[in-house]
């Protein structure tokens, strides 16, 4: 399955350019994604697929295929398995950027190939359910070209991921707001990671409170039940904080 | 196939729903007909940890009359609101969608409620719901809200309702003596529309007055065919009359591609059966 | 070409032709029978398959120990671990001796060549607890380039292109090929088409046979019990026989301790006509675990790994003088044998291979076959197996022709037709077909159908352009089926014969049992079979006991496919009763203290010439049991059993119309008349006839309207749902009307011809035909199945108008074709 998307940033080329040198930061954009691992160009983490009554999560890894300086162009290729053997996914992101006087026209163009029971699904759903998914993924990128990073996409009280943890955590794309679920894995201690999904659609509501009313609650029923304890303690911080904005 | 395993649970009361839902929040879903849910957990697409059943609750079934419109129940099965005497009178074109939708068996199980949560854009009941502009009753923990018909549908399988609410009712304005039609394009009898267009329509018996039109899986949710409504106004209603506002019926859409006809053939299609829907509608 | 018997002179007729209700529809249809999945044995352990979501990749690793652990979980087999036992799965039917086939193990070990393919299996207490397990096991893979698409993996040696198996070195399986010059039997094609360039009518057509899924109601479910003294498998079989003989063959355990049963089987079309990967392993499992071991597939894994059918690309090229006679006929078909060579395999083309000739006098045949290898579920028979391929490439050109002459495809039809008269007639294959009477059926169908009338109609539509315009298909089909003459099948290279075999035991208290070798999966034999036995034993109909598939109580037989199961099996059935009266008669005639001479048998009983002294052949059979009084130096007894091998193919043959109105607005096509007459020579029971006749013509309009398997680029099924698969019901169907004529076979006692496959094979073209015929003047000559709406308006709308060749941008699927590219939150219009 082949997507396109284009759009177009105000700033240089070259300013555009440094933008992705960080390939996690690449990898966060996309919905539902979260990195748990950096290690030079390579990047493993966890992308949780949540549409109507499908929720499917994707563990995997990415990898810088190719970065052009010359002629601004990275090839992302990175690749899933769905965590309940329902298939796999892989998707190569072919990013490419021309400079337009001044401004950047970027085309991004990917590959995306998902096997198994959600290909097998019917209707071509799957497919609309990529488009969307990339369509917001590519709004983020554009987003996070155009200008100073958003409050959306801030930690919700400045707690800011610490390099590699083992730890896998999860972020469900929901219209509402973000959320933040620890991580199932046995020996890291667990760290909220407050990133948004990229949205389309403005919020309802201010986002602090809306962490805060959503988060508590998420936060407390662990799904991994012994840290809870220690989640409990980190979210009345994260609520406290939310609280006094 | 078999689902994973799961709780259950099935309050008897909104607030117990509510409760539920905001206890077990992400690993909860809610079933209502369980005809969209149960396929999904059965291939194993979605693996929640409690399902919470909310056929318990009496208050969420049925139709009443109220005033300038009727109010369905979440939980009213599809069969209910096909032979529901308020829905017949003041809501016909609903009728004529639940009338063709899915096959007997499904139409006895499902729930009004639970197909518009599902919001999928190749339901049939998202198009005439658009349509006649009703607005939908959702209920969270800090009380009940109401989202216009617009403001609802907001992206594939994607509603207004949050994580912790439930929808509860939808208010349909009454549209009594309007002419309605439902036309759905398929090539078996029982899989979804390729293509469907509600249309409700008020004429004179010679001209259009007003027209409101729907469309079903033209885009990733129901779509107002809007340049089609304006050009009906004041149209005649013959076929050549009707003609070129109904070749306007895919301004604007997105239509799928897939097995059964790619956009571009979604499109010409939405022309001609937003044709026949009008003057089926309208009796022409 | 006789060979058949003489009816006894008495012979009443009293249950043949009879509409009786069938004795097994009552628990098949209430379910209250023993399915496969049904079968609960003490201690029994369930399977969950892990399978392959790549169409091709090496496994580099396969982590097993999570599984392990999981709730009651025994254990988790790779193909390593079943390397030693598992066997592997062949194919009876090489078609070549040169025939390229991959080793075609049932757990992959290394390798996997379609997605579906099993890599993993988890034993559990439960089906449930299989499943969840089933999802920790995690197996990692390097994916590896896949052979779709059939035409280039055909042409993959040529340029490098990708190999479905790299070790094979080639893509093509097998090449096969048949020409009547050089068989002796008819002339000489190429020559023939040269002629036609100069002073004929050369017609070249390329069609598309898609690829279908066999669908049927009952998901496939093996059950192994090796507690026994023999090793008892119980599975949704339509070949427990062959299943049995096969499994002995490939994992060394003698044939004596393996028993197969068959249980109602929830119908099959040729798609449990299999020896499976699925059934290798529970019985690999079971034995190893010793252990009675279940498995049931979900209807993902049927539609997915459960063998397809068709799937080819027919070239065509028909030569004829410039009068429509015609003079060659070449056919060249690629065909997809998908990831293995399965039991049949190329076989199946090959089975069509004398039938593009049909009905039809050519001087001139040419067929070549090359299967091919790809990365996709493997194919094999499918209702027809050959045969509907066969009868669509040549009914579709031969309206291609009518309209070259231009004259009505009636018209053309009758003009090559062979005649009544001409019966028994050898065709250009050297077949010979025993009977028939294209005449009589064309004559009867046509006047149900209103034909004159319907082209009034359609006249009138054209000239009026009328938005929906009508079609008229005709398919006047022949078919060879009662597989098969064991001697054409051994130089034809397939691994088994086509006999069949029955006994008929005749108990103390008058009861009679029959066994027989068929294999029934819905088709009614205990009834058809119980109407023979009544009539021709003079047995009450209700006395009559039928026993089938379990190798053990019927222990010969070679199941159930091709239109076998009366013409063989049931034949097989006359001679054995007849052999039955031929015992008793003696022990009668000893009884009655006659001669044999004077005794005559009619209506059930014995009796002597000229008096009122008889016996009843219950009584006989109760002197045979007690054996006081019986001749000396005789076998007490009077149970008879026999073996028959046909001697020719069995030829039924039919003429369907169809009319089809197509809305050229969208291109959707609707069936406005359906009008068949058959001729399957004598009926049994005309309730069974009829239920062959419907299911089979729905089964043969589905392939023209709604079914495809379709696969994306990345190998994946994604018509994996009947979301996508459309599977008709009774609802998108109309009433057909079903006529018959009678030319009685030749070749069996009873006359009888098969009729199983018939509708599907008729169907088809007869429906493409009438939407082919229905746009023809607006320059569309061929709309490739299954005709979509969209299929059929954009080839209304192409600016090309269609032509000589298939409409190729308008026929050809979509699905995977790049998408606009433009953002998708563009206008959606909220």
């Amino acid at each position: 399955m082949e997507l396109t998307h284009r759009f177009t940033v105000p700033t240089g080329v070259e300013e555009t350019w440094a933008h992705f040198e960080d390939i996690a930061s690449v990898a966060e954009c996309f919905p539902g994604a979260a990195v748990t691992s950096v290690e030079g160009d390579t990047f493993t983490g966890t992308v949780k697929v949540k549409l109507g009554p499908i929720a499917l999560v994707y563990n995997g890894s990415g990898t810088f295929v190719e970065k052009d300086e010359e002629a601004h162009r990275f090839l992302v290729d990175a690749k899933g398995k769905d965590k309940r053997g329902n298939g796999t996914a892989g998707a190569k992101v072919m990013l490419t950027m021309n400079d337009n006087s001044g401004s950047t026209d970027v085309e991004v163009l990917t590959d995306l190939a998902i096997t198994g029971k959600p290909a097998q699904f019917g209707r071509g759903v799957m497919q609309d359910v990529s488009d969307k998914l990339l369509g917001q993924f590519v709004s983020c990128l554009e987003a996070r070209l155009t200008g100073p990073v958003t409050s959306d996409a801030e930690p919700a009280v400045g707690m800011t991921p610490e390099p590699p943890v083992a730890a896998t955590a999860a972020v469900s794309t929901s219209p509402d707001g973000a959320l933040a679920t620890p991580p199932p894995t046995a020996p890291a201690p667990t760290r909220p990671v407050a990133a948004a999904p990229p949205a389309d659609k403005p919020r309802p509501e201010d986002d602090s409170l809306d962490l805060g009313a959503t988060v508590l609650p998420i936060l407390a029923r662990a799904y991994w039940k012994p840290v809870a304890g220690v989640v409990g303690v980190l979210a009345l911080l994260i609520w406290w904080f939310a609280a006094r904005d | 196939m078999i689902p994973t395993q799961f709780d259950y649970v099935a309050p008897t009361s909104i607030q117990d729903a509510l409760a539920a839902l905001a206890e077990h929040g992400d690993d909860a879903k809610i079933i209502a007909g369980g005809q969209s849910l149960l396929p999904v957990l059965r291939m194993r697409l979605n693996a929640p940890e409690m399902v919470i059943h909310l056929g318990k609750i009496d208050s969420l079934r049925a139709a009443r009359d109220d005033g300038d419109a009727i109010v369905i129940g979440a939980m009213t099965t599809h069969h209910d609101v096909l032979h529901d005497p308020l829905v017949n009178e003041h809501a016909a074109l609903i009728a004529k969608a639940v009338e063709h939708l899915a096959d007997a068996q499904i139409r006895h199980r499902g729930t009004f409620g639970g197909a518009l949560a599902h919001a999928d854009p190749a339901g049939d009941l998202g198009a005439p719901t658009l349509a006649l502009g009703a607005e939908f009753v959702i209920a969270g923990s800090g009380g009940t809200r109401t989202v216009t018909a617009e403001d609802y549908f907001v992206d594939l399988f994607e509603t207004a309702i949050g994580e912790d609410e439930i929808l509860t009712e939808i208010r349909v304005p009454k549209h009594t003596g309007w002419g309605v039609h439902y036309e759905k394009f398929v090539r078996v009898v029982h899989q979804w529309p390729i293509v469907a267009v509600a249309a409700a329509v008020k004429s004179n018996g010679s001209t259009i007055s007003e027209a409101k039109i729907g469309l079903t899986n033209m885009g990733n949710t129901p779509v107002r065919a809007r340049g089609t409504e304006a050009g009906l106004a004041g149209a005649e209603l013959t076929e050549d009359g009707v003609r070129a506002a109904c070749d306007r019926a895919a301004e604007g859409t997105n239509p799928p591609s897939d097995l059964n006809g790619d956009a571009d053939y979604r499109r010409h299609l939405a022309t001609v059966i937003t044709r026949r829907a009008v003057l089926k509608a309208a009796h022409v | 070409m006789t060979a058949t018997q003489e009816r006894p002179a008495e012979q009443v007729e009293r249950e043949i032709g009879k509409d009786r209700r069938r004795k097994e529809d009552q628990r098949l249809i209430t379910g209250r029978t023993r399915w496969t999945d049904n079968i609960t044995l003490p201690g029994m352990l369930h399977l969950a398959m892990v399978r392959s979501p790549f169409a091709h990749a090496t496994i580099t690793s396969i982590e097993t120990e999570a599984a392990k652990a999981s709730r009651n979980v025994v254990t988790v087999l790779t193909g390593e671990d079943l390397a030693d036992t598992q066997g592997v799965l062949i194919n009876a039917w090489p078609i070549t001796t040169d025939q390229v086939a991959p080793t075609h193990l049932p757990v992959a070990i290394g390798r996997v060549a379609f997605a579906g393919e099993v890599v993993a299996v988890v034993v559990a207490r439960t089906a449930a607890e299989a499943r969840d397990a089933a999802e920790l096991v995690d197996v990692n893979y390097d994916e590896l380039p896949a052979a779709l698409d059939l035409k280039e993996a055909c042409a993959a040696d040529s340029n490098n292109g990708v190999l479905a198996h790299p070790d094979l070195g080639t893509n093509k399986s097998a090449f096969w090929k048949f020409d009547s010059a050089e068989a002796g039997t008819g002339g000489d094609v190429d020559a023939a088409i040269e002629k036609a360039r100069g002073d004929g009518i050369v017609i070249e057509r390329e069609y598309r046979q898609q690829r279908l899924i066999p669908a049927f109601m009952e998901p496939r479910s093996t059950v192994v019990d090796p507690t026994g003294e023999q090793i008892t498998m119980w599975s949704a079989t339509q070949i427990p026989h062959i299943l049995r003989f096969a499994l002995a063959a490939t994992t060394g355990v003698p044939e004596s301790k393996i028993r197969v049963i068959a249980p109602d089987v929830g119908g099959a079309f040729g798609g449990k006509l299999q020896t499976t990967p699925e059934e290798w392993i529970v019985f690999a499992v079971a034995r190893r675990l010793g252990k009675p071991v279940k498995f049931t597939e979900t209807r993902s894994e049927s539609l997915m790994t459960g063998h397809h059918g068709r799937d080819q690309w027919q070239k065509l090229t028909l030569s004829a003088e410039k009068d429509g006679t015609v003079t060659g006929l070449k056919v060249e078909l690629t065909t997809d044998l998908g990831s293995h060579v399965a039991l049949l395999g190329g076989g199946v083309p090959v089975l069509g291979a004398f039938m593009y000739n049909a009905i039809y006098k050519f001087p001139a045949y040419q067929f070549n076959c090359q299967t091919v290898l790809t990365n996709k579920t493997w194919t094999d028979a499918y209702r027809g197996a050959g045969r509907p391929e066969a009868t669509y490439a040549i009914e579709r050109i031969m309206d291609e022709l009518a309209v070259e002459v231009g004259v009505d495809p009636f018209a053309i039809r009758e003009q090559n037709w062979i005649t009544h008269e001409e019966f028994p007639f050898t065709s250009v294959c050297g077949l010979e077909y025993d009977s028939g009477n294209y005449e009589a059926a064309t004559a009867k169908a046509k006047e149900v159908f209103g034909y004159d009338e319907l082209r009034a109609e359609q006249k009138q539509r054209r000239e009026s352009n009328d938005l929906v315009q009508l079609g008229i298909g005709i398919s006047t089909f022949t078919e060879m089926c009662g597989l098969a003459p064991s001697r054409v099948l051994g130089s034809l290279n397939y691994g088994a014969g086509g006999w069949e075999h029955a006994s008929v035991r005749m108990l103390a208290t008058g009861k009679v049992e029959i066994l027989t070798g068929a294999s029934a999966h819905g088709q009614g034999h205990e009834t058809a079979f119980s109407q023979i036995v009544a009539d021709r034993l003079g047995v009450p109909f209700e006395d009559v006991e039928v026993l089938h598939g379990d190798t053990q109580i019927a222990h010969k037989g070679l199941d159930t496919y091709g239109s076998r199961s009366l013409v063989v099996g049931g034949e097989a059935l006359v001679l054995a009763v007849d052999k039955v009266i031929e015992r008793a008669k003696p022990l009668a005639a000893h009884l009655l203290e006659a001669s044999v001479d004077d005794l005559e048998f009619a209506e059930g009983r014995f009796s002597v010439r000229g008096t009122d002294q008889g016996l009843g052949i219950a009584e006989v059979a109760l002197a045979a049991f007690a054996a006081h009084n019986y001749p000396e130096g005789t076998e007490p007894g009077i149970d008879a059993e026999a073996t028959y091998d046909p001697i020719n193919f069995n030829y039924p043959h039919g003429t369907h119309l169809c009319a089809m109105e197509v809305d050229t607005e969208t291109g959707a096509v609707k069936m406005r008349k359906y009008v068949c007459c058959d001729d399957i020579g004598n009926i049994i029971n005309p309730l069974i006839v009829a239920g062959q006749v419907h299911g089979g013509l729905v089964q043969g309009i589905a392939q023209a309207l709604w079914e495809e398997a379709v696969y994306d680029d990345a190998g994946t099924l994604v018509s994996g749902s009947f979301v996508d698969y459309l599977l008709p019901t009774a609802a998108d169907t109309i009433s057909f009307e079903v006529e018959h004529t009678t030319s009685p076979s030749l070749t069996n006692t009873l006359g009888t011809k098969g009729v199983g496959e018939a509708g599907t094979i008729a169907s088809t073209p007869a429906v493409v035909n009438a939407v082919v015929d229905a746009i023809r003047h607006l320059g569309i000559n061929d709309i490739q199945m299954p005709c979509t709406p969209e299929r059929v308006w954009k080839a209304i709308h192409a600016k090309d108008g269609g032509g000589d060749k298939p409409t190729e941008g308008a026929a050809m699927p979509h699905f995977d074709a790049s998408e606009p590219g433009t953002d998708s939150t563009e206008g959606a219009g909220q």
